[in-house]
Parts: C-alpha cells; structure tokens; sequence
C-alpha cells in the first residue's frame, strides 16, 4: 500500500496529467466562482472531452475541476451573498457579513485556509479509510441514515435566535423547510403532492433557485438600499490587510475546523444523504461551539467560525464521497455520478479492485485531490486583494452583473423560466425572514434533509418494522440528536448561574 | 417593521401549513403522514408567532443573521426596495419578451444609465462587455441553447 | 419498368437531398433531453449529437438541450407543441411516456403517434436480480421457496418497483416492496448492506454487477439483450390472458428504449435524411467504440417500427387499459 501510495504521487507529476489537472483547475476556478454554472452541468459537458484523454490524464482533469468548484464558490458566496454552488450557500451567513463590515480579506483568507485544510483531511481520510471503507458504508443502513437526519434538524435548535421567541422562529423555518421539501411526487403512493396541477413541480423544488432566492436576492435589495459598495463606507485600507487574519483565524480554531472537516468527509461517506448538507451540520456544529449564548448570537453577523466551518466541511466532503464511488461504484453526490461515467469511459471499473489492483489510480486521486487544492488556495492568495477590492466596488455596477447571472443561472439548470419564479417568491420570503429577524439557516435545514428524513423513515419501518430502534448505531445517534437539541439550553442555564454567581 | 414582516410571514405560514394539512387529509396515509405530522405543529407554532405579535410582545433578540442597514430614514428604504424589486421582475418580463441574448444587454445598459446614473458611453461599454461574456462563456463555450421571446 | 422507377427514385433523391441540405447548413439541431446530464438518456443523446454531424447534408452542429422535469413529459409537451417543425429540434425522453398518454395522465400535451419518429436507438430490458450469496438459482427456486423476498425500489412509475410489483400482483410471488431510494445506486448499496435481497432495473444499469457476481438476474421482461436470452419472461409465466396482457403493456415501450423524435408536421425530406443520418451513425465505427467504452449498446429501430409499436400500445382495449391503471401509475 506504501508503494501505491507515492506511485500515485509520480502518477499525477507525469507532465501531461499534471498540464490536464491545471486545465481542470483553470475551468474548475470560474465554474465555481460564477453562480450561473454548476460544477455538476459543467462536469457533464466536458465528459466528452475525455476520450481523447488517457485515463490519468482524464481523471487529473475532472478532479482538479471538480476539487476546486467548492473553493471559489465560497469566494463568491463571502464577497456578493450570491451561492456560488449550491454546496456554499452556508458561508454567505458570516462570509459575506464579514464583508459588509470592511473585512472580506479576513473572510477569503479564512475561506481559503479552511478550504485547503478540509480538502486534506478529506483526501486523507480517503487514502486512510481504504481498508476499513466497506464495513464502515455497510454498517450504515437505512435507519441509521434517518437518524442522521434527525441528527441534522436537531441542529436547528442551536440555529435559532435566542430565546424561546427566537425558538420557536428557528423551528417555524424549519418546519416551513420541511413541508416545502414535500412538494412533489412522493415515492410510496405516487401521489402527486402540492403541486397544483403544475408539470414544473412534479419532481419538487429544486435547490439552487431556492437557495439564491432567499440569500441573494436579500442581499442584492439591501446594496440597492444602501447605495454604496459592498463593504459600505469604510475606508480602503482596511480591505487588504485581511487575508493573513484569516489563515490565522483557521489556526487559531484549528480544532474546530479539523472536527467541521470530518463531519464533511463523514456526510460525503454516507451516499443519498446529498452534497449540500454537510456545510449546514458544520454551521450548526461551529455555531455551538461559542461558549455562551450572546457569543452565539454574533453568528450570522460576522464570525470567522461561521465561515471556518463550512468552508472546511464542503472541501473535505468531496474527498469523503469519492470513498463510496471508488469502493463500491455507488456514487456519493450528482457530481460523482458523473465521475463514474468518466470511470467507465476509462475502463475502469469501480469497486473492491479499485482498492485492490488499481490501489494506485486511487492514490493518484487522492493527491489530485489534495495539489489541486493547493495551487487554487495558492493562486487565490496571489489574487486576493483585488478580489476583495470588488467589495469597494460601486454597488450600482456590480447589481446588474450579479443579477444577470443569477437570472441565467437558476434558467439553465431545467430550461425553465419556472426557476426563476421560484427564485423570485423565496428571494420575498427571504427578504421578509431577515426584516422580521427570522434565522434562515433552520429553512435550508428543513429543505434539505425533509425528503432524506421521509424516505429512509419508510424504508426503515417496511423493512425492519419496530425493530430498527433498537439498533446500537441508531441508539447512539438518537443520543447524539437530544445531545444536540439540549446543549445550547444546558448552556444559557450555565451561563445563567455563573452570572448571579457574580452578582 | 420587525413586527410587521413577522406578522405577514406567521399568517402566511399558517395558510400554507393549513392548507397542505387539508390538502394531506384527503391522500392515502403513507403520503399523507410526514405533511400532516409537520403540517400540524407548524400551524400551531404560526398561530402561536401571530398571536403574540399582536399582543406587542416582542423581542429585542435578533435571529442568527444578517439585519437590513438601519441607519436610512424609512421611507427612503421603502422606496429604494420597491425600485429595485421592480428593476428584477422587469428584468424577467424583459426576458421573457426578448429572449436572453437581447434583455442582457439591455438590462444592464437601462439600469446602469437609469438607476446608476453612468454615463452613455461607460454604460455601453460596460454592457458590451457583460454581452460578450455571456456569449461566450454560455452560447459559445457551453452551448446552452435560450428559447426565443414573444416578440422576437 | 423497374428502370424507369429506380430513375424516378433517384431523381427524387436527388430533389431532396440538396433541400434538406439547405434546411440544415449553417444551421444548429437542438436535441432536447428529458432529463438532467449525465443519465442514460442524456448520454445517448450526446454521443450521438457528436456523431450526427457527418451524416446530415450541410453538416449542420448538433447541441443537447436539458430540459428536466416531470419525468420528461415536459420536454415532449415542448418538442410536440412548442418547437418548429422546421427539423432543427429532435426529443428524447423517457421510453413510458406512451404509457402516460394511455393511462391519461393530466399535463400530457402530446400525442404519441402524431409526432414525427426518428426510431430508436437502443433497446433496454427489464431484469429482477437477487444477491448472489442467496440460495435461489432459478426464478421458480425463489417462489417455491416461501420465503418473502425484499426488494428494493426507487417510487411508483420506474421500472425498479413497477416489474417487481406486477410480479407479485399477478404472479403471486411473495415479494415485499420497500420504496424510496433516491436512486438505483442506493439500491445496490442497500443490497450489499444486506437490507434488501434484490432489485429490478434495466440490465445495462446491473450488467456491471451481474459480472462482478454481485447479483444473479432470474427473470427479464420481453426485450432481449445479449446474456439474458436464456432467463424466464414474466409474460410468459402469466395465470391468464388478462395479466398477461399487463405484463406486455409494461414492456412493450421497452423496445422503443431511446426514443428520437421530431415536432409533428416536419417536412417529410427532413425526416427522412435524420432518419438516414440516424441508421448511419449507429453504425460508425467511432460512435460504436466510444459507446462500447461507455457501456452502451446502440442499436437502430427505424421510426416506422417504432411508430408501429407505439399504435399497438395504444389500442389496448379499455378493459386492459383500466386494469394496468390500477397497477402502474406513472411517477416522477
């Protein structure tokens, strides 16, 4: 294995895998950073150009775009509040409040920084998890999966505002997110719920609309509004000096970033729990690392942990959903979905040989994985300034250009104009939440793991009936869950005696 | 404001959850159950936000997220919002009447000599430029085909 | 005679193939998919937009247009009332919307056998397999033995629970149905878990686990593949007339696997040089060895053929019709 390990070190160096890896990154870079194109359309797209490639070459191309999409998304998503990909929307919380503050240097920094470190863990855990994969995967079934689910919307809990107003607010979001998650045709009667007769919503909502509809269009309201520039009236100095802070930020909570890594490379394990989930658990998780509750209240208004999180988990989990693509041929997101296709065209047959016989492609990947990473972080931090001077930029330039791709953006993903009303009516919902003091993030939770939690719910109940909760991994989760949803109430109480024990 | 924005969304939420747990009732059980066991709560829940944004009580506790700048008289925020909610639906409606290719361009010329007050020729080279990058990166490169407006 | 006939024919060609040169030079083809990149009809698709070109007078350039949703039905409703007939706009959607059309489902715009049909261009059956480490070698081993079998399903209207579900309804096999798997992937990985025993789908989705011996396929629907001539098919093994009747109703677009199709009312020289350019592609040399890389089988069924099958499906007796509604709906 040790051998495999540095041949698939001199496999990528060879020159034109190497050459192939930068185009990648080079086209990886502006896919993620513009919110018209997703990483997973784009990565269909260029599949044909792979044939004329050797499969090294092929694979150092389609890695080293897919590595970085997740990187210059959160760029995007820290300097215009706009989701670069639909795996970033999370950082736009802190990120880009950071920015409106005068410190979008400090958030890129922090963003890149988390980046790099959660793609290495990722990869690493990649060429770790290679002899313990398939029993880690199988011990995961359906149960446990729901579990995870209710694991994650335990974190709304510690999403909402304070207070039991500011609970309940948090857990009307997520109901609300949950029952929009059911729009559609529902997977055991086939009934066709909510959809209002509509073709468009037969197969429910799609995120991406839904996302930069109630994040950007705030946003993009608030600079017409203000009628400045992103970061507002503060002086140009403070811009560049930010982006060493922000490395030092991600050292500073080294922890904490390495744990919101391994919740991403865990999540991007579990194969049909979605790509866009992990960066929300690490929100969550980053958010109840404040120590008290008004410390608490600082997220979502500018703190660097609220961005160290999901920045670190949407990096490291690409590395953790290469795992069940290569080890079982089961892809672990839409974008790996496609990797497989480029497998195939390869010939190369993913499964227990690739972990066996072709242990050194699997390397190749993994340091594919972890260079790409590295050049982009490198070659952002060459850029930085400047990108962090288009906060500075006239707001009554930089609207219609954002807006622009937005509109063409949400239309290309169906080919419908439908995306783009559906953006329209979650960018007023969006917009009536932030005036009314409603947290979001409990919304997306809903959202995203409303369909998760129903289905594997029903799997497990038909297949194992009642005996399901009984299973040690299902009990442990459950407890991970009350955990959850109890800590931040544990905490105020703390936080509550040592003050009259002050007083 | 606060109140107000509460008030709409916590009325809206409990047509839309009242609503979908009607709509639930009629479905046979394995799709009617998830709905129903959150339509239920979450009306409730709304019910709960609605009356006591009337009875006045109300928080100073801010949620977890970014506030709308506060430091613009009132009225001036309502009037600024309402414009620009009106430039993107016009957007779209342009869209819809022209077609992708022509409403970019004309998007960005119009609300950068209208509501940026830019000058004509930056205004024309700046969406020029927006123009050509669109073409190339999504007709050029990507291919991706945009239907035709009504009108042309 | 026959001369004077083989002159008029080519002097007919002759007319229509710089006509239809003219239509498309310099021009674009759109092809509209059904579904999201990356899937199987979204593939085809693409490989053949890459091939097309070279066979089509004007050598014009072909382009793939996603157009998701509604399980296809909105990219047929676009490509039957929407495009021009003006041959620049070819669909390809999912090979059951002809079963939508019979069941009447609502938002069904279009009309099966008006559209102008390129033919198909690949085959796909319908196999159930079980995991090998079972003790089951045969189909009639699995029902004589009594046990329940659990089997795997994605939702209502895809091949993974319609096949294991007319099994059971109407052959009495003692299957258990556990739906929701988000897709066919998840299903296998479920079978290795060991939650479920099998799953159905189409054989060129499970041929890769067939090979690895993950799975053992033990009954197919009635199209054929290579490797699968020798299984059972479920139609055969029908009680009676009526279920049988079913079965074939659900198989019958199987044949029809990817099918190409232009708006109604394209001029007939246009069709008729897709339809040329069509049986010529799938025989490059090129495309078969890209297809064989990607694990694709194409094979050409010329748009008469497949307008055939498509009538037959639609003449079914109300009786057949109504029964086969209560069993398959058509789903997401």
């Amino acid at each position: 294995m040790i051998e495999a390990f540095f041949e698939g070190l001199l496999l990528v160096l060879q020159w034109k895998a190497f050459a192939f890896m930068l185009l990648g990154i080079l086209l990886g870079f502006w896919v993620g950073l513009l919110p018209g194109l997703g990483g997973t359309t784009t990565l269909a797209l260029m599949l044909p150009f792979i044939y004329a490639m050797q499969p090294i070459e092929g694979f150092a191309f389609l890695l080293g775009m897919h590595a970085v999409v997740a990187t210059t998304g959160d760029i995007t998503s820290v300097l215009f509040g706009v989701p670069g990909e639909g795996t970033t929307a999370a950082t736009i919380l802190d990120g880009h409040a950071m920015a409106k503050q005068g410190e979008a240097g400090r958030a890129l920094g922090a963003v890149l920084a988390s980046s790099l470190v959660g793609a290495i863990v990722g990869a690493v855990a990649l060429a770790l998890a290679v002899p313990v994969v398939r029993p880690l995967v199988l011990s995961f079934g359906s149960p446990e999966l729901f579990m995870i689910a209710i694991v994650g919307l335990a974190f709304i809990a510690s999403l909402s505002a304070e207070g039991a107003r500011g609970m309940l607010r948090g857990f009307l979001a997520g109901g609300l997110g949950l029952l929009v998650a059911t729009v559609g045709q529902d997977p055991q009667a086939g009934v066709a719920r909510f959809t209002f007769d509509s073709l468009y919503l037969w197969g429910g909502l799609d995120l991406v609309p839904v996302l930069v509809g109630i994040f950007a269009i705030p946003e993009i309201i608030d600079l017409a509004v203000r009628g400045t520039s992103i970061a507002g009236e503060l002086p140009a100095g403070r811009l560049s000096k930010g982006a060493f802070e922000g490395v030092k930020d991600t050292f500073r909570h080294f922890w904490l970033t390495i744990r919101c890594s391994l919740i991403g490379t865990f999540i991007g394990i579990m194969p049909g729990i979605g790509g866009a989930v992990s960066q929300w658990l690490a929100y969550g998780h980053a958010a109840q690392s404040a120590r008290t509750p008004e410390e608490r209240k600082r997220f979502g208004q500018g703190d660097v942990r609220g961005v160290l999180g999901p920045g670190a988990a949407n990096n490291s989990k690409e590395g953790g959903a290469l795992i069940p693509t290569v080890a079982f041929g089961v892809p672990g997101s839409s974008s790996m979905a496609i990797l497989l296709g480029g497998f195939f065209l390869m010939g190369l047959v993913p499964g227990p040989d690739m972990l066996t016989k072709h242990l050194t492609v699997t390397f190749s990947m993994v340091w594919t994985i972890v260079l790409a990473n590295v050049i982009t972080v490198a070659a952002c931090f060459l850029f930085l300034n400047h990108l962090a001077r288009l906060t500075s930029v006239r707001g009554q330039l930089l609207i219609p250009v954002i807006l622009v791709l937005i509109f063409v953006g949400s239309y290309t993903s169906n080919s419908h104009y439908g995306d783009i009303l559906v953006m329209f009516v979650f960018g007023a919902v969006g917009y009536l939440m932030v005036i009314g003091g409603w947290p979001r993030a409990p919304f997306v939770l809903g959202l995203v793991l409303g369909k998760i939690a129903e289905n594997y719910l029903y799997i497990s109940v038909a297949r194992y009936e009642a005996a399901w909760l009984t299973r040690p991994i299902v009990l442990v989760l459950l407890a991970l869950a009350v955990g959850v949803v109890l800590y931040p109430l544990i905490q105020s109480r703390r936080a509550r005696s040592r003050k009259a024990q002050h007083a | 404001m606060h109140n107000r924005a509460s008030l709409i969304l916590g009325v809206a939420i409990m047509i839309c959850s009242g609503w979908a747990v009607y709509a639930a009732s009629g479905w046979p059980w394995k799709a009617a159950l998830f709905p129903m066991v959150i339509g239920i709560p979450v009306f409730c829940m709304a019910a709960a936000e609605v009356a006591w944004v009337l009875l006045g009580k109300n928080p100073a506790a801010r949620a977890m997220d970014f506030q709308i700048s506060s430091d613009l008289p009132g009225g001036l925020v309502i009037r600024r919002t309402l414009l620009a909610a009106a430039w993107m639906l016009g957007f779209f409606a342009v869209i819809v009447l022209v077609g992708f290719p022509v409403a970019v361009p004309l998007f960005v010329f119009l609300y950068l000599r209208l509501q940026g007050r830019e000058g004509w020729l930056f205004s024309a080279i700046f969406s020029a430029i927006v123009w050509a990058l669109f073409y190339a990166i999504f007709k050029w490169l990507l291919n991706l085909p945009f239907p035709a407006g009504w009108l042309f | 005679m026959k001369n004077a006939l083989a002159l008029v024919a080519a002097l007919a060609l002759a007319a229509i193939a710089p006509q239809a040169a003219a239509q498309f030079e310099g021009k674009t083809v759109t092809i509209v998919v059904g579904f999201k990149t990356g899937g199987g009809y979204d593939r085809t698709a693409r490989i053949l937009a890459r091939h097309l070109p070279k066979y089509l007078p004007g050598k014009p350039n072909v382009i793939v247009q996603n157009m998701p949703g509604a399980n296809s039905i909105i990219a047929a409703n676009h490509v039957y009332g929407v495009a021009k007939p003006d041959g620049l706009t070819l669909g390809t959607f999912n090979r059951n919307l002809v079963l939508a059309q019979l069941t009447k489902v609502s938002g069904v715009k279009y009309d099966m056998t008006r559209f102008a049909w390129i033919g198909s261009a690949a085959s796909e059956s319908t196999v159930l397999a079980i995991r090998s480490d079972l003790p089951y070698k045969s189909f009639d081993e699995m029902r004589k033995a009594g046990k329940t079998v659990v089997i795997g399903a994605t939702g209502p209207g895809a091949n993974t629970y319609d096949f294991p579900l007319l099994l059971k309804e109407l052959l009495g096999v003692d299957i258990k149905i556990v739906s929701g798997y988000s897709s066919s992937s998840d299903i296998m990985l479920a079978l290795e878990r060991k939650e479920v025993d099998g799953r159905a789908g189409s054989y060129s989705s499970l041929q890769t686990f067939v090979e690895r011996g993950t799975v053992r396929p033990l009954v197919r629907a009635r199209a054929v593949e290579p490797g699968i001539e020798k299984l059972p098919v479920d139609e055969n093994l029908a009680p009676n007339a009526r279920a049988k009747a079913i079965m074939a109703l659900r198989s019958a677009p199987e044949v029809v696997g990817r099918p190409f199709v232009m708006t109604p009312g394209t001029p007939e020289p246009l069709l008729k040089a897709m339809r040329d350019a069509f049986a010529k592609a799938i025989k490059d040399p090129e495309l078969i060895a890209e297809a064989r890389k990607a694990k694709m089988d194409l094979e050409y069924m010329p748009g008469d053929e497949a307008l055939r099958l498509v009538k037959e499906v639609l003449s079914q007796p109300k009786e057949v019709v109504d029964e086969f509604g209560k069993y398959i709906k058509f789903g997401e």
